[in-house]
């Protein structure tokens, strides 16, 4: 897997976003600090803890979830999609590197960019309030799946797109609507009607959230609104890691699939 | 050792249009081989199945003995690719856009920069290494895509027209160059609209039209194909048209002035001379014109005469120029296209 031509791809894509932090980087920074002023300082002030914490505390978890995957769908997408654009992802198709070696850089690259966003709107986050990490190799495992996911995700987008406008309409339409309403802002347990909690339940970014609020505060809305049975409520994170891992396993064959049969990329 | 290139009954289908159509084609090691046709003769497209940006409809493709798609890798290996358009990463210097090419065919990071200097040198744009390629004039840009397809050293090299709009001075630079690496044992492929191009260069050439091969000759064998034109100036306008032999196809007077076509002109025309001595002419001046392989092609490739369909091109067959050592192998695989 680590051959020469997969460490040039993966290095590539590297380069290619540490070299425009104007464009891959600033723009979070500055959006979350907004966030947290905002949503944070301003309103946070006026509302009540939840689920026992403060509520600029309660939602950095899931400002660290939409950045990190927001990025890691975006950098994987746009790069596939403007190399189909421009068509020199041939560089890449008409080389010797696997299906698997291409999808794996691309996804990797990608993951690379979502988790270093993770960790500025972390940083940032740090700013506003103090941040501890209650289970280190969780959160580790936890955002690796999630942006290898939305990786894996925007190589599909970028892949299915036919022009620019697909890339955003993905992005702002689908991914950020569902980020918003899975329980960022707000947690599981506030909601009084079973069908509320039901219908959330299906919402996949629920999980990705509440994986990473359990990794860096202790606290999983899934254990509290008991989505697994008794004597097993206790594991629902665990359980939500391994489904996030398994669909992003899957996910990835989709892309390794799709590279085999050309999708998008040969005629 | 298996060919360079070996296709057998090649297709490729896009809705109801055959972009290929039963194309068998053997390109060997070390040769110099050009693929003529017009446009939309489906040069590209056979190509781009060879390095996987076409996937083939049926038919079969190996490069160096390897299936294009089963061996993908092996085959993309041995390839290095300047196609026709400008699809180069427009995110990195020059030399760093041939590094990560380099790379990708695992060539590790320190060689691969030695490499990247080496071709931009060979190729003359050294100076521009740090460069964007949106930056480039259009010739550099073209000799970038040539950089590209040699710094993987590759054994077999694929020309999409490199010399197409470029200036005579680069067209000269590429043609040194491309020489230069066949005679290092590179096998290569070019394909053009320029038939003084493949003339000059080729050790054999494939005319396609529509999907098809049409015939694969050397340009030498080509040109013996047409006819030459025998014009000869006489003493005297003659009353009459002379009755030569059946070796002239047609004859044709104007004034003092005797044209007539034959199959070879050199060979004929002592022949036709004492002929028209004997017949009591006194030739003035002589001069013979031979047939361009530019006319040869367009002959070739004429489209009215040529359709799609199976059963048609097997019946265009039957117009095909006079038959040498080449046409029976040549028109029994018309028959399979």
């Amino acid at each position: 897997m680590l051959s020469v031509g997969f460490r040039a791809l993966f290095r590539r894509e590297i380069l290619r976003f540490v070299r425009r932090p104007k464009n891959t980087f600033m723009p979070p920074a500055i959006t979350n600090v907004l966030y947290f002023a905002v949503f944070g300082v301003i309103l946070g002030g006026r509302i009540d803890e939840i689920a026992g914490y403060p509520y600029i505390l309660f939602i950095v978890p899931g400002l660290v979830v939409l950045g990190a995957i927001s990025n890691a769908f975006e950098n994987a997408s746009f790069s596939i999609f403007h190399g189909r654009w421009n068509e020199y992802i041939h560089e890449t198709l008409t080389s010797p590197l696997s299906y698997v070696e291409m999808v794996v850089a691309y996804v990797g690259a990608s993951a690379v960019r979502g988790l270093v966003v993770g960790v500025i709107i972390a940083a940032v986050g740090r700013a506003f309030v103090p941040i501890g990490i209650e289970h280190g190799l969780f959160l580790v495992a936890t955002m690796i799946v999630i942006t290898a996911l939305f990786a894996g995700l925007g190589i599909i987008g970028g892949l299915v797109a036919r022009d620019f406008d697909d890339l955003t309409v993905m992005n702002q339409f689908i991914l950020r609507p569902l980020v918003f309403f899975g329980a960022v802002f707000y947690s599981l347990e506030t909601f009084e009607q079973a069908w509320q909690i039901n219908l959330s339940l299906l919402n996949p970014m629920v999980y990705m959230v509440d994986s990473v609020r359990f990794g860096l505060l202790g606290h999983s809305d899934l254990i509290g609104v008991g989505i697994l049975p008794g004597p097993y409520a206790d594991f629902a994170p665990l359980v939500s890691l391994g489904v996030l891992t398994t669909g992003t396993l899957l996910v990835m064959a989709i892309d390794v699939y799709l590279f085999k049969i050309g999708y998008g990329l040969t005629d | 050792m298996p060919p360079a290139i070996e296709t057998v009954d090649l297709v490729k289908e896009y809705g109801d249009l055959r972009a290929l159509q039963e194309l068998s084609l053997t390109v060997e090691k070390g040769e110099f081989f050009g693929l003529l046709g017009p446009n939309g003769a489906g040069k590209t497209t056979f190509i781009n199945t060879l390095v996987g940006l076409v996937r083939k409809s049926g038919g079969e493709a190996r490069v160096f003995g390897h299936d294009v798609e089963d061996d993908y890798q092996q085959a993309r290996d041995a390839i290095g690719l300047a196609p026709q358009e400008f699809n180069v990463d427009r995110f990195f210097p020059i030399k760093e856009v041939l590094t990560h090419k380099a790379g990708y065919h695992g060539i590790p990071a320190s060689e691969a920069a030695e490499r990247a200097d080496d071709v931009l040198k060979r190729v003359g744009i050294y100076d521009k290494r740090d460069e964007r390629f949106d930056w480039l004039s259009g010739g550099m840009k073209r000799r970038l895509l040539l950089a590209r397809a040699l710094v993987t050293e590759p054994d077999l090299l694929i020309l999409d027209e490199p010399t197409a709009g470029v200036d005579v001075q680069l067209r000269h630079d590429l043609w040194e160059l491309v020489t230069e690496l066949n005679e290092e044992g590179t096998t290569i492929l070019l394909t053009t609209h320029y038939i003084e191009e493949a003339e000059r260069l080729c050790d054999r050439v494939a005319i396609m039209n529509e999907g098809r091969k049409v015939t694969v000759a050397t340009p030498a064998e080509l040109k013996q194909r047409g006819t030459d034109t025998i014009a000869v100036r006489l003493a005297s306008a003659p009353a009459a048209t002379p009755d030569l032999g059946s070796y002239a196809h047609e004859t044709t007077v104007s004034g003092d002035r005797l044209e007539v076509r034959v199959d070879d002109g050199g060979s004929t025309a002592p022949r036709l001379l004492n002929d028209l001595e004997a017949m009591g002419h006194e030739i003035a001046d002589l001069e013979i014109t031979r047939t361009s392989l530019e006319e040869i092609f367009v002959d070739l490739t004429r489209s009215e005469d040529r359709t799609v369909t199976r059963s048609s091109a097997e019946s265009a067959g039957d117009d095909d120029p006079p038959a040498n050592d080449n046409r029976e192998g040549e028109r029994e695989q018309e028959g399979v296209a």
